[in-house]
């Protein structure tokens, strides 16, 4: 029996996360070489991606969804007042770690760290964008008894927009709501805007990749499939500096 | 339409006649919806959590036994796949698997980091002290459940292993046992425990091969 059959005997059980935590270190150290079990192992993590939902479904207790949506969106993170500190503690878990809980420990800590730096710089860029803005435009909507409208703030130094888009109802059966960048040479497709009457639907926007420059922005309503690299639905919205 | 209390051991047997509701999500709505959490749309991650959190808390729970635990795990899991979902770049990895993923691997992180203390609660539980504040958790309405419909394929690929392969599956997977303490819960060696698993697993693959949609 060669080193490697081992490696390839306990692939189910490294995805089944059956391994004991030695053996399951043994295996994340092989990955790192072996090109041929990094593959396999993603293959069959694909072809059981389902298997989680063979268990019976749990409701969740009332209020939860939005409860964890509030808790994800507005908790206040540590690291804005105390990065150099945070990055430091988390250097130092990182090194204990190398002794005492392995390279997995390491790799999962290191990406809580980038989640939650990516996470702060996020919100940082965000508001960048509108405490920054120099233009505002705003357009209203009406659709179906529905009345709302569409705002964009426009931040001249990173050249993006902050898009407010509110009082849609959800778009008709088979259609989506789909944001149009007005470019001198024509219409840009942009992103599809949820239709949701209670929430408005936020959105941080770059410009998007033509030589053309930007004149405005457009909102329609286009089929789900099918879709074409210019309006062909009814028009919502539109303006324009 | 059968309403039943939800078990942390994967389904064991779905109506016939259930079918997913309206509210699903297809790959075309996926792939929507992993666009809007990307451009930071807070109301997708609101719908995200509505569709995925019933079977991430089942998930969960199976392998924790522990409903408040789970609750944790799986706020971590949406708050984590909310900062990390730029990175979702391969076509081929669908949005909810891989929540899916991140809530397993975390909550069996947690399972093994307090393992003494669970040890601690089984004893306390096999003494009958907690009987008395045991709640039942509320029930789901399984057949307008989003995602039903994978529900069935995969209690239908799991049913359809030998009986002990489906019982190494279980506790592997769906339990978050390592393969010493399956072995020694059902007291066979451990060789024969990867083999089942592995077995199993082969099996697995082919039948859950043409799910490919989160409503069929």
């Amino acid at each position: 029996m060669k080193a490697h059959d081992w490696y390839v005997e306990n692939r189910s059980a490294f995805v089944a996360r059956s391994l004991e935590r030695s053996e399951e270190r043994t295996f994340i150290d092989h990955l790192v070489r072996c090109e041929e079990c990094t593959r396999e192992v993603a293959r069959l993590e694909r072809d059981l991606a389902w298997l989680p939902m063979g268990v019976t479904p749990v409701a969740p207790a009332p209020g939860l969804p939005r409860r964890m949506a509030g808790k994800i969106l507005d908790r206040p993170s540590p690291w804005r007042y105390a990065i150099p500190y945070g990055l430091a503690a988390a250097l130092a878990l990182l090194a204990v770690g190398i002794g005492v809980r392995g390279r997995a420990e390491r790799a999962r800590l290191e990406a809580q760290l980038a989640a939650r730096d990516q996470r702060l710089g996020a919100l940082q860029d965000t508001l960048s964008i509108v405490q920054r803005a120099q233009q505002i435009l705003q357009a209203k909507i009406s659709v179906n008894g529905h009345n709302g409208g569409l705002v964009i703030l426009q931040e001249p130094v990173s050249h993006r927009w902050y898009v407010v888009v509110h009082g849609l109802p959800p778009a008709p059966s088979g259609n989506v709501y789909q944001f149009w960048f007005i470019t001198t040479t024509g219409m840009v497709r942009s992103v599809e805007v949820r239709g949701d009457p209670e929430h408005p639907a936020i959105m941080t926007l770059g410009m998007p990749p033509v030589a053309a420059p930007v004149m405005g922005a457009a909102l329609t309503v286009e089929p789900a499939v099918n879709r074409s690299t210019e309006p062909r639905g009814p028009m919502l919205a539109h303006v324009t500096f | 339409m059968p309403r039943r209390p939800p078990s942390p051991e994967p389904h064991a047997g779905p109506p016939s006649e259930g079918r997913a509701g309206g509210s699903g999500l297809t790959l075309h709505g996926e792939a929507s919806l992993r666009r809007r959490l990307i451009a930071r749309d807070e109301q997708a991650l609101v719908e995200l959590i509505e569709l995925a959190s019933p079977w991430m808390l089942g998930l969960v729970q199976s392998i924790l036994s522990d409903s408040d635990e789970a609750e944790e795990v799986v706020l971590e899991a949406f708050s984590a796949a909310w900062n990390a979902v730029g990175s979702l770049g391969d076509e081929h990895e669908t949005l909810l698997p891989w929540l899916f993923r991140i809530a397993r691997n975390r909550a069996i992180d947690r399972l093994r980091r307090r393992k003494r203390w669970r040890l601690k609660l089984a004893r306390a539980e096999a003494m009958g002290a907690l009987e008395a504040t045991r709640v039942a958790p509320p029930e789901v309405n399984e057949a307008a459940q989003p995602g039903w419909h994978v529900h069935q394929s995969v209690h239908a690929a799991l049913a359809g292993l030998p009986p002990e392969q489906g019982e190494t599956v279980r506790l592997a997977y769906f339990h978050g046992l390592t393969h010493s303490e399956i072995a020694a819960r059902l007291n066979i060696p451990m060789g024969t425990v990867k083999t089942r698993l592995r077995l199993a697993f082969d099996k697995l693959r082919v039948a859950l091969a043409p799910i490919k949609d989160w409503v069929l």
